[in-house]
């Protein structure tokens, strides 16, 4: 197996990550809105050095959403070029088609931690992170945007077309986003959605990311939070590859144009 | 199988639920020869491209592309055939020289070899002044080119071709020909052809018609006309009907659509002229010519037993 096909994929989706500045700038403005608006209009309800505590609170709250959202949209891309053939191109390349799948989670981690090194840029300008917590919240962000990939990568190789997808998004993100200790110390919610938190992959990235920031409170051990991060994604790629290495997912596409015939 | 095949397949067979797309197929390709496989929408003939390419597995039975067995090792067989595909593997939004710098990455070759082979063949297609020029600007000939090109730039051994003039006008289809007859020429590749365009495919070696997924007549396009007949025999008449029962007795049920009748005549001495003065005002129209793909389709798939109107 040689590296250029992997490294075709991976560089054709980061020429398109940075040829949509439109893209890119609006992944930026998402998170700045909820940490300015939110973080300012929830942080004035709490008390004198409440208010400034969660600020810093949301910072990793927000990261882990941009690494999210990154991720997620382009594993969408394993989606998107299914519906418009460029798969068919990928398909019948002399590789292994997990390879594929590989690729693109290689991609969407790229393009996640791309996203998040500009948002962490963004913050230091505006003072609202040092140099120092920017730099140690880099290696949780790895393993966040790993993780995220793999989430994105599962839903992608079980949906079969766009529209499913966007579906999908409002089903799985924002679920996955809210119940994860982004926006809220896990523990103080209520017990049911105490057990959603712990069961959703994500919540231990923005544990992870949370232990990155002096003073703010944390649910687990970096320890948990990396073994379960890295055996999630482990077992979510490897499921992810077999499923795409099976008939079934590409049916759609060719019997599509079998019909044709 | 043969071992000078190119392709050869024994009882393949593919089923989707409860329906046989392909059904128990048995071919034998030799190498370099150029192959047709015709039949109507949903014969099975992309599913049978499809399962030769490794796009898609076989429900049962067996297939080998230049020797090597399909199932055992999909990844040399993908090394070995090239495809074009009937709907378009191209990146719209993308050069052509993304698109094909792409495709030969994923082929690996390296970017050296890619771009001799590019300027090589953007040569064939003329388009070597377009080569930085964004798929969406050019036209549905242009594309099609360039598709073909991404399918033989790793100079496959075998190139299947599924309906790869569908859409496109005379000219283009035309020119489309010439490039494939040039990359036949020039690279020796076998190529297994589907389309629609029945003429197009009287350039084959050997062609086979497949209905339901199962092949129901076979041979060299010259050898398939002559058996078909001597002559056909086109009729236009406002009487369909009586034309039909007069001349039947002479030259077996015809072809019937609409007011139009389509006689096959076997013998050789048919006095055209004297049919025609005795016809007389009974037809509008009255052509006979010598017998092509297009009938031999037609008397395959609508001959009298089946229904005899199309």
């Amino acid at each position: 197996m040689s590296w250029r096909p992997v490294k075709a994929v991976v560089g054709r989706e980061m020429s398109k990550l940075f040829r949509q500045r439109a893209r890119l700038i609006s992944a930026m403005v998402r998170p700045m809105i909820w940490l300015l608006v939110i973080g300012s209009g929830v942080g004035s309800m709490l008390q004198g050095p409440e208010q400034d505590g969660y600020l810093s609170f949301l910072v990793p709250g927000i990261l882990a959403m941009t690494l999210l959202f990154a991720a997620l949209l382009s594993a969408l891309t394993l989606v998107y070029d299914k519906e418009f053939g460029v798969m068919r191109m990928m398909m019948i390349a002399p590789i292994a088609h997990y390879w594929i799948v590989l690729s693109k989670l290689i991609a969407a981690t790229l393009t996640a931690m791309v996203q998040a090194c500009l948002l962490l840029v963004l913050l230091l300008v505006l003072g609202l992170v040092s140099f120092k917590i920017a730099l140690s919240l880099l290696l949780p962000a790895v393993l966040t945007a790993i993780c995220c990939a793999a989430i994105g990568g599962l839903i992608a190789v079980y949906s079969k077309s766009i529209d499913n997808f966007a579906v999908i998004m409002n089903f799985f993100i924002f679920p996955v986003f809210f119940l994860s200790g982004a926006l809220y110390p896990v523990s103080q919610l209520p017990t049911y959605l105490h057990y959603i938190v712990l069961i959703n992959p994500f919540s231990y990235g923005v544990d992870l990311l949370k232990h990155a920031v002096p003073n703010v409170p944390t649910d687990f051990s970096v320890m948990t939070d990396i073994a379960i991060l890295l055996g999630f994604s482990a077992v979510a790629i490897a499921i992810a590859c077999w499923q795409f290495s099976r008939e079934s997912v590409h049916e759609p596409l060719f019997h599509r144009a079998t019909k044709g015939n | 199988m043969n071992s000078d095949s190119a392709i050869s397949t024994r009882g393949l067979t593919k089923q989707y639920g409860q329906t046989t797309v392909v059904n128990n197929l048995d071919l034998d390709i030799q190498a370099g020869q150029f192959y047709g496989l015709l039949g109507p929408n949903g014969a099975g003939k992309s599913t049978t491209i499809h399962m030769l390419t490794t796009m898609t597995a076989a429900t049962s039975g067996e297939a080998w592309i230049a020797g090597q067995k399909i199932a055992a090792d999909p990844v040399a067989i993908r090394r070995t055939v090239g495809l074009v595909f009937q709907d378009s593997a191209l990146d719209r939004t993308m050069s052509i020289d993304e698109n094909l710098q792409f495709a030969a990455a994923m082929y690996n070759l390296s970017p050296h070899d890619a771009n001799k082979r590019i300027d090589e063949l953007l040569a064939v297609f003329g388009l070597q002044d377009k080569r930085k020029r964004k798929l969406l600007t050019l036209s549905g000939g242009q594309r099609r080119a360039v598709d073909i090109a991404r399918g033989v730039l790793h100079k496959p051994k075998v190139l299947f071709l599924d309906e790869p003039t569908i859409g496109l006008d005379l000219p283009n289809r035309r020119a489309i020909w010439r490039f494939v007859e040039q990359l036949r020429r020039e690279e020796g590749m076998t190529v297994f052809l589907t389309t629609h365009y029945l003429e197009e495919a009287a350039a084959c070696d050997h062609v086979d018609f497949i209905q339901q997924g199962q092949l129901q007549l076979g041979g060299s396009p010259t050898a398939l006309t002559q058996q078909l007949a001597t002559y056909i025999l086109e009729i236009s008449t406002p009487n369909p009907e009586q034309i039909s029962s007069q001349l039947s007795p002479l030259f077996g049920q015809p072809i019937r659509e609409d007011e139009d009748l389509s006689f096959k005549i076997a013998a050789n001495d048919v006095d055209f002229y004297a049919l025609q003065q005795s016809l007389g005002d009974a037809v509008s129209a009255m052509q006979w010519r010598k017998p092509n793909l297009n009938d031999v389709y037609l008397w395959t798939f609508c001959s009298p037993q089946q229904g005899n109107v199309i």
